[in-house]
């Protein structure tokens, strides 16, 4: 940023969230990114986890890919900077802890499914009643009413609901089934959608001075994030699938080392894509003259370019291309995003030592703020790693501990 | 009930484009911000030329994909390149909240429309920036689309088939991914405003959001030097983890088993409980060794069915099963429909068509769409009246002198 200069950091800031306390009881991923969002940006977290553990510990990836609670890759990234405790909500005093621990917080994130909240105490009119400041967020696969609440789902079942995985797949492969996004991503959108809704209840708290109940439901946030598909049915009765029309070009093609992404849509930036192919002389034939005729071109079209960047390396095209502003860019594996000269130099990955997992590179947080820098204060805690500092906050004695570890609670 | 929402009386002075953007600011409009979008005849937003329009006639208020993305907010038609232009920008932003945008990075700068000149006549502003690359780093000046953040973070590399290339996944992904964490900045942001009395500005990176979501396969490349390979529908420890064929044309069904207890199940849900203890599939090693066997098993079965006679049958013995629902479906779901999740408002060009609407439900501050989405230039006599105190002869001049278009 040349010409703009943000203001000072204050040194002594922990992030725009720092003051406010949120307790988090999560499971795998969509109520844990939430926190982490917050717990990112200066939140204190308090995450609390069935003895047994948050079933993302028993998720890889593993060093080696071998099983250890405290090793999985997907726990330590969506638990950084927030600090871990087990409670058993399925007994009374687990219940009665819960209470306690939610009259000192703010915010209550978490992602039980409808039917499993009354037996684990979180009820939001009772909740309410004790702490009327508390905002409580809860997470679920198809929001608090409807006629499909209570269905079970997993993450791929829950992007086929949300319309996206139908968009997704090989074009020209009907035999194929449509095809899910790597990873967890309906309760990554869940997640950030529930980030959002918090921080919008937690704001207007300022004014009203009450909490209020958030219902944010996964199919919802993924109806709301389809592009110009979901909308294609009110507007022009059209179904939108994976098989159908693509604007193009733009594709993955395969490189001497690698692979691109080949994306020219405007008239200018294929004029000057085809300047750096040196100006063949079909790049101005008429069946490729504007964009509407080259896709409609595409099958004539996509040979030549996959001639053209074959023997190309994928780094010199991309460069080249954005230098003369056409948005090409790498197809990037893991690999190259932690050695990218870019990341870097914005200081993307941030690195922590875990007390069993080691000094390992974490992706950092996606956004850089002028006056309240982020920092990855600590790692994911250990499973019980702050029981004795938690709970000996709210005065419970070490002998008291002691005794709810031996009864389960704990 | 307006006044009571959570931004109520918070104003955005949106100067975003495309999709990322204005989805950060669609957050805060279903949060009660004041959104006023910038834009200009002279420059008209991507999505107003893209498809679907409504009943197929193309035109700038007509497009569906504008007309989603941009509920709920006003739009003011000004011409930037015009000296009087950019000081009504100016002075919009004075009496702004929040500044959003997302130009590649120095855009706004070369406008005249950076932080440091934007701050001086309103100090405690919050101002962020959404650029493809973010505003610092060698490639910051770089060209990003939103298709391109689904290869360029690595998710194209992670997601295919076996034995296939790299794929997309079939929509710009990165857009709204990047537009839902801006907003949760802004949100952010503001309440460090509310505490301290500070603005600041916030430098977000849409490659980076879009890395943000992918940490697990991060971390096994930091662990392991390897990334996790590309396994179609598939899933290390799950199985059956997939989209199986059922009756009918291009129709699917998810079904995902994530236990031995689910698999017994499923087998009840198939009216077959003795294939739970077939040796090749009882435990979940087994059934990934023989994964093809449990696969071809498995829509053998489904292709005797509806995917909604899967889902009934499977959900009835408590197995995640769902159909892979179509933009149709969803249009038509009873359930988001009880839910109260569509919106239909009138709106100038296309009447009232049914439009996705807010995903949180707040119990005592009930967010909602407040109005349409606006034609080019909609709000300009209000923004300018109202908002900023022209009278109605000064803007008459401007818009003769053509700074109003």
């Amino acid at each position: 940023m040349e010409n703009c200069q943000p203001p000072t950091p204050n040194p002594q800031s922990l992030g725009p969230l720092q003051g406010s306390r949120v307790v988090e009881c999560g499971q795998m991923v969509a109520a844990a990114y939430a926190t982490k969002l917050m717990a990112d940006l200066g939140a204190e977290v308090i995450k609390v986890e069935e003895p047994a553990g948050d079933p993302a510990r028993r998720r890889g990836p593993y060093p080696g890919q071998v099983s250890h609670l405290e090793k999985s890759g997907l726990f330590l990234y969506l638990n950084t900077n927030k600090l871990g405790v087990t409670l058993n909500l399925q007994t009374a005093r687990g219940q009665d802890l819960l209470q306690r621990l939610l009259q000192e917080a703010d915010l209550l994130v978490h992602n039980y499914p409808p039917a499993q909240m009354p037996a684990l105490g979180l009820n939001y009119a009772d909740l309410h009643q004790r702490n009327p400041r508390l905002v409580m967020t809860s997470i679920s696969p198809f929001g608090q009413n409807g006629p499909h609440r209570d269905l079970h789902v997993h993450d791929l079942t829950m992007w086929s609901a949300g319309g996206i995985v139908y968009l997704s797949g090989a074009s020209g492969r009907p035999d194929l089934p449509p095809l899910k996004a790597f990873g967890q991503q309906a309760g990554f959108q869940a997640g950030v959608n529930a980030a959002v809704g918090s921080l919008g209840a937690l704001f207007s708290r300022l004014s009203s001075g009450q909490g209020q109940h958030v219902d944010v439901s996964a199919q919802e946030s993924l109806v709301a994030i389809m592009e110009n598909n979901y909308i294609s049915w009110p507007y022009d009765h059209s179904v939108a699938s994976r098989l159908g029309f693509r604007l193009i070009p733009q594709d993955v093609f395969q490189c001497r080392d690698g692979y691109i992404y080949l994306l020219a849509i405007e008239d200018h930036q294929w004029k000057n894509a085809a300047a750096l192919m040196g100006n063949p002389e079909w790049a101005t034939a008429d069946i490729f003259q504007d964009f509407p005729s080259r896709s409609a071109n595409w099958d004539a079209l996509k040979p030549l370019l996959e001639d053209w960047v074959q023997d190309k390396s994928v780094q010199e095209l991309y460069h080249a291309a954005q230098a003369k502003r056409v948005p090409f860019a790498p197809v990037s594996t893991m690999g190259d995003l932690l050695s990218s000269a870019h990341l870097n130099a914005r200081g993307f990955f941030a690195e922590i030592t875990h007390p069993e997992a080691g000094s390992l590179r974490y992706a950092g947080a996606p956004y850089r703020f002028s006056a309240t820098p982020w920092a990855l204060r600590r790692p994911a805690p250990c499973l019980g790693q702050h029981n004795d500092e938690v709970y000996g906050k709210l005065g419970l004695s070490q002998t008291e501990l002691e005794e709810l570890q031996n009864q389960g609670v704990l | 009930m307006t006044n009571n929402l959570p931004l109520a009386g918070i104003r955005v002075a949106d100067f975003t484009w495309v999709w990322a953007g204005p989805f950060a600011t669609l957050q805060l409009a279903h949060l009660g911000a004041e959104v006023i979008r910038i834009e200009s005849q002279s420059r008209v937003c991507v999505t107003r030329r893209i498809p679907p329009f409504a009943d197929g006639q193309a035109g700038p208020n007509r497009s569906g994909y504008y007309n989603q993305y941009n509920q709920g907010k006003a739009s003011l038609s000004l011409n930037l390149k015009k000296p009087e232009g950019l000081a009504i920008a100016k002075k919009l932003v004075s009496i702004s909240d929040v500044v959003s945008e997302n130009f590649a990075a120095g855009v706004m700068d070369k406008m005249g429309l950076g932080y440091e000149v934007l701050r001086q006549n309103k100090p405690d502003l919050i101002m962020i920036a959404m650029s493809g690359y973010g505003a610092s780093g060698p490639e910051s000046a770089y060209v990003s689309y939103g298709p391109a953040q689904v290869p360029m973070s690595g998710l194209s590399a992670l997601t295919g088939f076996p034995g296939f290339p790299p794929m997309h996944v079939g929509f710009s992904y990165g857009d709204p991914n990047g537009g839902l964490h801006g907003a949760f900045a802004v949100l952010a942001a503001l309440m460090h405003r509310a505490r301290s009395g500070e603005g600041q500005y916030i430098d977000l990176s849409q490659w980076e959001t879009s890395v943000a979501v992918l940490g697990e396969a991060v971390m096994d490349q930091v662990m392991n030097g390897t990334q996790p390979p590309r396994m179609g529908n598939r899933d290390p420890y799950m199985a059956p983890h997939g989209l199986f064929r059922c009756q009918g044309e291009d129709r699917w069904v998810s079904i995902v088993i994530a236990s031995e207890e689910e698999w017994q199940r499923l087998c009840t849900g198939m009216g077959q409980p003795g294939l739970a203890a077939d040796s090749r599939f009882a435990t979940l090693t087994a059934r990934k060794q023989n994964e093809d066997a449990l696969e071809e098993f498995l829509n053998a079965w489904t292709a005797t069915c509806t995917a909604e006679e899967v889902t009934a049958k499977l959900q009835g013995v408590g197995v995640a099963a769902f159909p892979a629902l179509t933009n149709k479906e969803l249009a038509e779901d009873p359930h988001l429909r009880s839910r109260g999740f569509f919106v239909e408002l009138p709106h100038h060009e296309v009447g009232a068509r049914q439009h996705a609407g807010v995903p949180w439900v707040f119990s005592d501050t009930p967010c909602q769409v407040r109005r349409a989405a606006p034609c080019l230039g909609q709000d300009t006599d209000d923004v300018m009246q109202r908002v900023l105190g022209y009278s109605a002869q000064e803007i008459a001049g401007l818009k003769e002198r053509e700074v109003l278009t």
